[in-house]
This record gives structure tokens, C-alpha cells and sequence, in this order.
């Protein structure tokens, strides 16, 4: 359902900042797909989330959803369609704004917004059971402001905003780097668990080589704005992070030297 | 008994008259600003009401406020002046006027340093001559335009171009300046009269520099804002020797040549003395005329003369500041 | 000495209180000027320069109408779509060309000193106060209709302001001014509502213009000059009062009234100020340490409370007990 036809960007061009962040990627995803991404830094792993969103345009390629060119809407226009979760856990959230009006903000992604009241009670108790599924408490607090909440608290509540109205393909960008470890556990599992209930086409960067590999059907990894490797399901069973890292090496000719995945998986 | 009687009497008609005497009058006076030509005419109006009231062993109570520049503390000064019962109030430019009549229709209000009344009523049909017809009167600084034209053109008889430099702000500065156009080219339909405007004291500077290009004299009416701001003004106009001729006599002595002069303690002494007729109840003030001022004089500023060696005609009469 | 006496015993507590009514009257019309303030500048995180011309042109445009036979009313409501007008070229001017947002309101702010001058045809314009009859008036003898009416006014803009901000659309743009990235991964378009906040913000404030149009008498084509001043801290001095007094209970229908009453505030200030009668040069410099004083109280007695001071002394006295 999501085609990437070879997408190139560079920021800062002919300036001494010039980066060449995508070099031609071309990605095809089916119908529920789940992928996880990995790739040292200035890989381009967030560029090519962000491409997809429609944060900035392409310089050349096309992104197709669905079979639907979107390459030329803005951020806000593709936003229907998608559910993102960022790795900064005050950026998916409204910190002066309340639970409740966070999640009402979610339900009108994709529909016009009226002058109808933001929040009614019959969407306060779908809230509530909503956020009881994440087992934070959160359910009695929905007229906390969300600024009072933990950075774990902050990030479930976005990904419970970004699927709450099934979105066609769910964006997440390194979504538990912020996190500490339980926390990131239990972000985790909620994932899972909403992808397999919602059955989404997923996107998931993380720099956790482990965590690549237990979730999802299918593992890309990318360097210097290229996807150099692609492993399907069966494939991906029967890896250890040993052999992605030898897999790096071979494909890229260099060896992989990103601390914080090669620390995070001791 | 009778003795008593007469006695009592006598009491009371002496306690009558020293109290019909010793009469305590409140005024209140708004200012819009501070500079010479305002202060000059408050400073008029104190002394002329001070001195005509003492003859009577009255007394007056002054309170003087100013309002900054601000329009909008006119009205916070002029609904206090009222809610105080004040038995009249002086108010001192066009705006402090106008807050004033919009928070009275009762007490009193007399003008100074108010150059067209009619228009600062926004009643064209006014007849200045007879009276406003409603709780304002007041002593006008207006000085016929032609005054000024004659004046630029017999000290530089061979000009070709005049500027006009005031503020766009300061609805009187736009009156003078028609008048002076007007009269311009009745007299000399040749010479080229153009406004130079500036929106507040900031571009004073851009402003007059640009005036000061290719011209051979420049007139500044009485405005405000210019006023305040003289030294900024001649020290582009001296050393580019412009002969300026100036609204009014503050205004000459900061940094002008020349005036058509009337004294603003002469229109404050105007206006103190329509107050304290309208004090004494000697006249109403709605049916009270503005005045004018008495005849004009020419005068000129020996210090600039000299600094851009300008010889003055000999009718011209030299400024000397008060000692 | 004698004079320190002469100068306090020349002071009359009771002229104070004649002439607050007037300082309330211009705080209220203000008021309506402190919550368009508050919408740019609280809501959308806009510091909008605009207010100094859009509140001058909602007075030209109300004066102007009334001297042509315009109903005061529908005048003032004139006067709010001309603001709305004014906030709507300085959103295009900031989303649309790009240009850096306090700049746009500059640049719409100095754009509207011409055109207030070609509205007025001059730079003062008088209403002949025998010929129109205002509700909203300087004349004392009906101050207290007067501020009855702004009070009215007030009320209505803040329940229209809370109504509004609680709606789907006022939720997106509240949003936008708190987080605009997530707000666009929400599907919200940040530039519309941007476009919209100052559009309604600048509404309210020639709106306010026109009100104090009508209560002095005039427009000055300067009569703005400084109202962003006056409306930021309006804005600010509500909102710390609001803290002191209500903590916790603070909402947004709570915070608006304390706006207005910031504005009010402010008034009474300066009411007292020229009360005190201090020399003429002096006035601005005493507003500004009387509205410190009132900013300062609030937070010292926090302070007083709970402090690096306070601990330090707490701990040296119990290290001695031991």
C-alpha cells in the first residue's frame, strides 16, 4: 500500500552543509506490513519518515499511499492518512491542553473541524476505556493537563492518538529512545498490541538491533540514504544481531560504528 | 433692643459681603503636552485669573495635570476634572478640547492654544464671532496664513522653492499649512510650496534632511511635535544656513529666524480673562467669541541671523529672551 | 518637612474616589484591547504588532461612519471587521510571504498609519457630542451606563471567546499555538490558524478602538500608539493576579475576566498616579513602579515562603541543635 519511487533529498544544497540525507530509496510495503529500520546516524532513517509525512517535499521520486500520488500535499494534508509518533515525547502531545483534548484533537485527524464542542461525554467514555488499556492510570486523569505527565506517559498517549482513528500507515521514529528501559518495554508491547489489533501497515525506526528483530515481518536496514539491505520474514527468524552486523559490513564496506546500537545490545 | 438689632444686622450684612468676597473658585487645567508655547499660555491663564480674582478677594485653586502626549489620558484627566465638580476647566490643545466636551455638557470649558474651533467641535456651521452655542469657549493661536507667506517672501525675495515641514499627526499643522498654500499662491503663483510630513518625533531627522534639500527657506507652523523637537531641527536647517520661519516665538527662539510672533501668554491671558467673566457669571460661556490675539509682530532670531549670515529688514523686531 | 505634610495633607482620598469611576470605564473599553492581545499572544504565541494600527483604524472607521449618519452600533461592528481585515494581512504576510511574524504586524502597523490618515482625511476627527448620542460616553453624569455597557461588551466577548475556544476549531487552534508539529501531524492546517487567531484578535482590538472612539469624543490617527504596550501588560498583570488568588481553580473563562480586570487595573493606576500629582515629567516612570510593585508582591510572598534563603538559615539553625 506504500510505494517510495527512488526519493532523493539533500539539505543545504551548493552551502557547506550540504548533506545528501536520501540517495534514492525505493521501498514497496503490502497491506500490514510491520517494518523495523535500522542504520548508524545520518543514515537517513528519520529523512525517509519524514519524507513520507510530508514534512518538507522531495527533490525528485515519487511517494505513492494507497496508489495515490501524494509527493505534492503539505504535512497536514497527508496527515489523514498517517499516525506518527516522534522521538521527543513532548512533541506528540499538547502540553498546555488537557488528556481529554488531546485525544479529541486525534479523533478529528482526517474530518473537518466544526464549531461543534471538542469534547462530549459519549467521547469521554471511549477515552476512558481507551486509556485503560494502557494501564497508566491515566483513565482517572482526563482532565489533567498533559504537561503534568511522565515522557512514558506523554509517548502512549501519542501512539494511543496517532491510531485512534486507523490510520492507512503508522510512522513511528525512534518512539522509545527517550525512554528507560521498563518504560520502553511497555511502550513496546502497547505497540504490538495495536498493530495486531488494528492489523496497520507499520514503520518503525529503532537503533535496538534486538528489538529490529523480534518485531515486525521484515527488517531494512540503510546507510548514507540508502536501503542496503531488505530481510523478509524467513530470513529474519533465524538472524542474531551478529549477523546483521556482518551484514552491514559487507553491504556498506565499512564497519558499523554507531555506538549507541552496538551498546544497546550488549 | 433696637442697638441689638442693629448690631445683628450689621453682622450679617458684613458676614453677607465678606462671604459674597472670599469666594474659593476650583479649575482645572489640562495640558496635552509639555513645551514653551502650551506652558507659556497655562503659565498666561494662572497669572491673568490669579490677579483678576485677587481684585475681588477671591481666591482660585489650580489643578494642573498633563497628559503626556497621550490622547487617551485627556479623557482618564478630564472625567476626573469632572467627577471633582470643578466650577471650570482649561483645557490646553485641541485633544485635551475634545476629551473635555465629551466628558461635560455643564462646566465650562475654555480653550487655549486651539487654532480652529469649528473644526475641533466638528461643527462647521459654527460662528465663531457670536459663540459655540454649547459649554466651550476660548482664545484661538491662529495667525492668518497670508502673515506667513508675506513674511517668506519679503525676507528671500528670490525664492523659488519653500518647504512646509510638520506633523501628519496634528490636525492644526494641516490647517496652517492650506492656509500658508493658499496664500502662497496668491502671491506668488510662481514659487513651488510642498510638505514635507513626518508621523511622529522619530522621522524628524529623515524628514527634515530631505526638506532641506534645494530649498530656499522652509516654514514650520506650530506644531506640537516639531515644537518639542527644535534642536533636532535646526541643527540640520543652521549649518545648511536655510533661512526657517517659525509658527511662534518658542518655537523661533529654539532654532528659527523669523516669526509672525503672538505671544501664547497673551492667548492665555485671553482665555483667563473669558474665565473670569464666566466665573463671575459676568458673561455665558457659550455666547462668549473667541479671541484672537492682537496684532502680530515680525520677529527675528539675532543668534540664527548670524549663524547663517542673514540680514533681517529693519522693521523686524529683534528676540531677546526674558532675563 | 513642612512641605512633605503640606504636599500629603493637599491630597484628597476623596477626589480618588470621584475619579475611579472614569479610570474603570477606560479600563473596561481597553479590556476589550487586552483579550485581542491575549488571543495572539497567549493562544497563538504571536507577539502582534499589529494592535498599534488596527486599534487607531477601528476608531477612524467608527468616527468616519458616525459623521456619515452610521448608526453607533452598526459602527462598531464595522469598526471589528476592519480589525479582522487588518489581523488577515499581517497572517498573509506571515504564512503566506513568509515574513518573520513580529515584522508582518510592524509592517501592517505602519501600512495602516496611511490609511487611517486617508480615512479620516486628516489626522484628528471630532464627532459633534450635541448631534450624536453614544451609549459608550466620557459624559460623567452617565459613566455609570457607560460602564454598564463596556461591562456588557466585555462579558460577551469573553463568553464568545470561551465558547469559541472550546470548540473543535478553537481546540485546533489553541493547538497550534502550544505544539505546531503535532498539530500538523493532526491534520491541522497551522497556517489557516494563524491566519484566523489574528484575524479575531485584531477584530476585538479595533473594536476596542472604536469604543474608545466613541468614549472620547474622537480619533486620533496616534490614538494607538503604545496599545500593545498597554495590552501586554494587561495581559500579564491579570494572569499573575489570577495565579495569586486562584491558584489552582484558574480556568480560561477565569483567566479572560482577569485580563479585563488587568486592563482595569492598569487605569486605576494611572488614576492614582495623577492623583498623587507628581510632577508632570515623572508620571510614566511612577506607572511603571507602581504596575512593578503590583507584579512583585505575588511572587515575593511566594518566595518568602519557600527559598534558597530559607533553607540555608533553616539548616545552619538545626545543624546548631545538633
Amino acid at each position: 500500500m506504500l510505494e517510495i519511487r527512488d526519493i532523493r533529498k539533500t539539505f543545504n544544497p551548493g552551502t557547506i552543509n550540504e548533506k545528501h540525507a536520501l540517495n534514492g530509496v525505493s521501498l514497496k510495503l503490502q497491506d500490514g506490513d510491520f517494518v523495523t529500520i535500522i542504520g548508524g546516524n545520518g543514515a537517513g532513517k528519520s529523512t525517509m519518515l519524514n519524507a513520507i509525512a510530508g514534512v518538507w517535499p522531495v527533490d525528485s521520486g515519487q511517494i505513492l499511499i494507497d496508489g495515490t500520488d501524494v509527493s505534492g500535499l503539505p504535512e497536514h494534508r497527508r496527515a489523514p492518512l498517517l499516525g506518527r509518533v516522534f522521538q521527543d515525547p513532548m512533541t506528540g502531545t499538547a502540553a498546555g491542553m488537557t488528556i481529554e483534548e488531546n485525544l479529541a484533537l486525534a479523533a478529528r485527524r482526517g474530518k473537518k473541524r466544526t464549531l461543534r464542542w471538542s469534547v462530549t461525554n459519549s467521547q469521554r467514555s471511549r477515552y476512558r476505556d481507551l486509556l485503560k488499556m494502557l494501564d497508566l492510570g491515566l483513565e482517572d486523569r482526563l482532565t489533567a493537563k498533559v504537561g503534568l505527565l511522565s515522557g512514558g506517559q506523554r509517548q502512549a498517549l501519542t501512539l494511543l492518538m496517532a491510531t485512534l482513528e486507523r490510520p492507512r500507515l503508522l510512522l513511528l521514529d525512534e518512539h522509545t529512545a527517550a525512554l528507560d528501559p521498563k518504560t520502553a518495554a511497555k511502550v513496546l508491547s502497547l505497540t504490538r498490541q495495536l498493530v495486531r489489533e488494528q492489523q496497520l501497515t507499520t514503520l518503525m525506526v529503532t537503533h535496538n538491533m534486538k528489538d529490529a528483530l523480534q518485531y515486525g515481518n521484515r527488517t531494512i536496514m540503510m546507510n548514507d540514504g540508502r536501503i542496503i539491505v531488505d530481510i523478509e520474514q524467513e530470513t529474519k527468524l533465524r538472524l542474531r544481531v551478529e549477523d546483521l552486523l556482518q551484514m552491514f559490513e559487507q553491504s556498506s564496506g565499512a564497519a558499523l560504528d554507531n555506538d549507541r546500537m552496538l551498546l544497546g545490545n550488549v | 433692643m433696637k442697638k441689638l438689632l442693629a448690631l445683628v444686622l450689621a453682622l450679617c450684612l458684613l458676614c453677607a459681603t465678606a462671604a459674597a468676597a472670599a469666594e474659593e473658585f476650583h479649575v482645572g487645567i489640562l495640558q496635552l503636552v509639555q513645551h514653551d508655547a502650551l506652558d507659556a499660555a497655562t503659565k498666561g491663564f494662572m497669572d491673568k485669573l490669579t490677579e483678576l480674582l485677587a481684585a475681588d478677594g477671591d481666591t482660585v485653586v489650580f489643578d494642573y495635570q498633563n497628559a503626556q502626549g497621550d490622547s487617551a489620558t485627556c479623557s482618564v484627566i478630564a472625567t476626573g476634572f469632572v467627577n471633582n465638580n470643578y466650577d471650570l476647566i482649561m483645557a490646553n490643545a485641541t485633544p485635551a478640547l475634545q476629551a473635555c466636551v465629551s466628558a461635560t455638557g455643564d462646566i465650562p470649558l475654555v480653550g487655549t492654544s486651539v487654532t480652529d474651533y469649528a473644526t475641533a467641535l466638528a461643527d462647521p456651521e459654527m460662528d465663531i464671532t457670536v459663540g459655540t452655542g454649547i459649554n466651550v469657549t476660548g482664545a484661538s493661536d491662529g495667525v492668518d496664513g497670508m502673515l506667513y507667506a508675506k513674511m517668506v517672501m519679503e525676507l528671500v525675495p528670490g525664492a523659488k522653492a519653500v518647504n512646509v515641514v510638520y506633523c501628519s499627526a496634528e490636525a492644526n499643522s494641516v490647517v496652517q499649512y492650506e492656509a500658508f498654500k493658499a496664500a502662497m499662491a496668491e502671491i506668488a503663483p510662481d514659487v513651488a510650496v510642498n510638505n514635507y510630513t513626518f508621523a511622529d518625533s522619530n522621522d524628524i531627522q529623515a524628514v527634515v534632511t530631505g526638506a532641506a534639500e534645494g530649498v530656499d527657506a522652509i516654514y514650520i507652523p506650530t506644531d506640537n511635535t516639531a515644537a518639542s523637537n527644535m534642536t533636532i531641527v535646526s541643527n540640520i536647517l543652521q549649518p545648511a544656513g536655510i533661512p526657517v520661519i517659525c509658527g511662534e516665538e518658542n518655537m523661533m527662539a529654539a532654532g528659527g529666524l523669523a516669526t509672525v510672533s503672538i505671544s501664547y501668554t497673551e492667548v492665555g491671558t485671553l482665555a483667563g480673562e473669558q474665565a473670569y467673566k464666566i466665573l463671575k457669571g459676568q458673561s455665558e460661556v457659550g455666547a462668549t467669541p473667541i479671541a484672537y490675539c492682537s496684532q502680530p509682530v515680525k520677529e527675528y532670531n539675532p543668534e540664527y541671523a548670524e549663524a547663517i549670515s542673514f540680514t533681517v529688514p529693519e522693521d523686524y523686531v529683534a528676540y531677546a529672551p526674558a532675563e | 518637612m513642612e512641605a512633605i505634610l503640606g504636599y500629603f495633607s493637599s491630597l484628597n482620598p476623596a477626589a480618588l474616589l470621584r475619579a475611579a469611576p472614569g479610570g474603570i470605564a477606560q479600563g473596561l473599553v481597553w479590556g476589550m484591547m487586552a483579550l485581542g492581545v491575549y488571543m495572539t499572544f497567549r493562544m497563538l504565541n504571536i507577539a502582534d504588532m499589529t494592535v498599534d494600527g488596527s486599534f487607531a483604524a477601528g476608531g477612524a472607521v467608527c468616527i468616519m461612519l458616525v459623521l456619515n449618519g452610521c448608526d453607533p452600533s452598526l459602527a462598531l461592528i464595522a469598526a471589528f471587521f476592519t480589525g479582522v481585515i487588518a489581523g488577515s494581512v499581517t497572517g498573509f504576510l506571515h504564512t503566506v510571504l513568509g515574513i518573520p511574524d513580529i515584522l508582518a504586524g510592524i509592517l501592517t502597523q505602519i501600512s495602516l498609519y496611511s490609511i487611517n490618515l486617508n480615512i479620516m482625511g486628516r489626522a484628528n476627527q471630532a464627532v459633534n457630542v450635541n448631534k450624536v448620542s453614544f451609549y459608550i460616553t466620557s459624559n460623567v453624569k452617565v459613566l455609570g451606563q457607560t460602564i454598564a455597557v463596556t461591562g456588557v461588551f466585555c462579558a460577551a466577548a469573553i463568553a464568545l471567546l470561551w465558547w469559541y475556544l472550546g470548540t473543535q476549531h478553537g481546540s485546533a487552534l489553541r493547538a497550534t499555538g502550544i505544539n505546531e508539529q503535532m498539530a500538523r501531524a493532526q491534520g491541522i492546517n497551522t497556517n489557516a490558524m494563524k491566519v484566523i487567531g489574528l484575524a479575531l484578535g485584531d477584530g476585538l482590538v479595533a473594536l476596542s478602538g472604536a469604543m474608545l472612539s466613541q468614549y472620547q469624543g474622537f480619533a486620533d490617527v496616534n490614538m494607538g500608539r503604545g496599545a500593545i504596550v498597554i495590552g501586554l501588560a494587561a495581559v500579564i498583570i491579570g494572569e499573575v493576579l489570577g495565579q495569586a488568588f486562584l491558584r489552582k481553580r484558574l480556568n480560561l473563562w477565569l483567566t479572560l475576566l482577569f485580563v479585563v480586570l488587568g486592563s482595569v487595573i492598569y487605569y486605576l493606576v494611572y488614576v492614582f498616579v495623577l492623583w498623587l500629582k507628581f510632577p508632570a515629567d515623572d508620571m510614566k516612570l511612577l506607572t511603571a513602579v507602581v504596575v512593578a510593585l503590583f507584579l512583585a508582591v505575588p511572587y515575593l510572598r511566594d518566595r518568602k515562603k519557600n527559598s534558597f534563603r530559607r533553607l540555608t538559615r533553616r539548616n545552619a539553625d538545626s545543624g546548631k541543635g545538633a
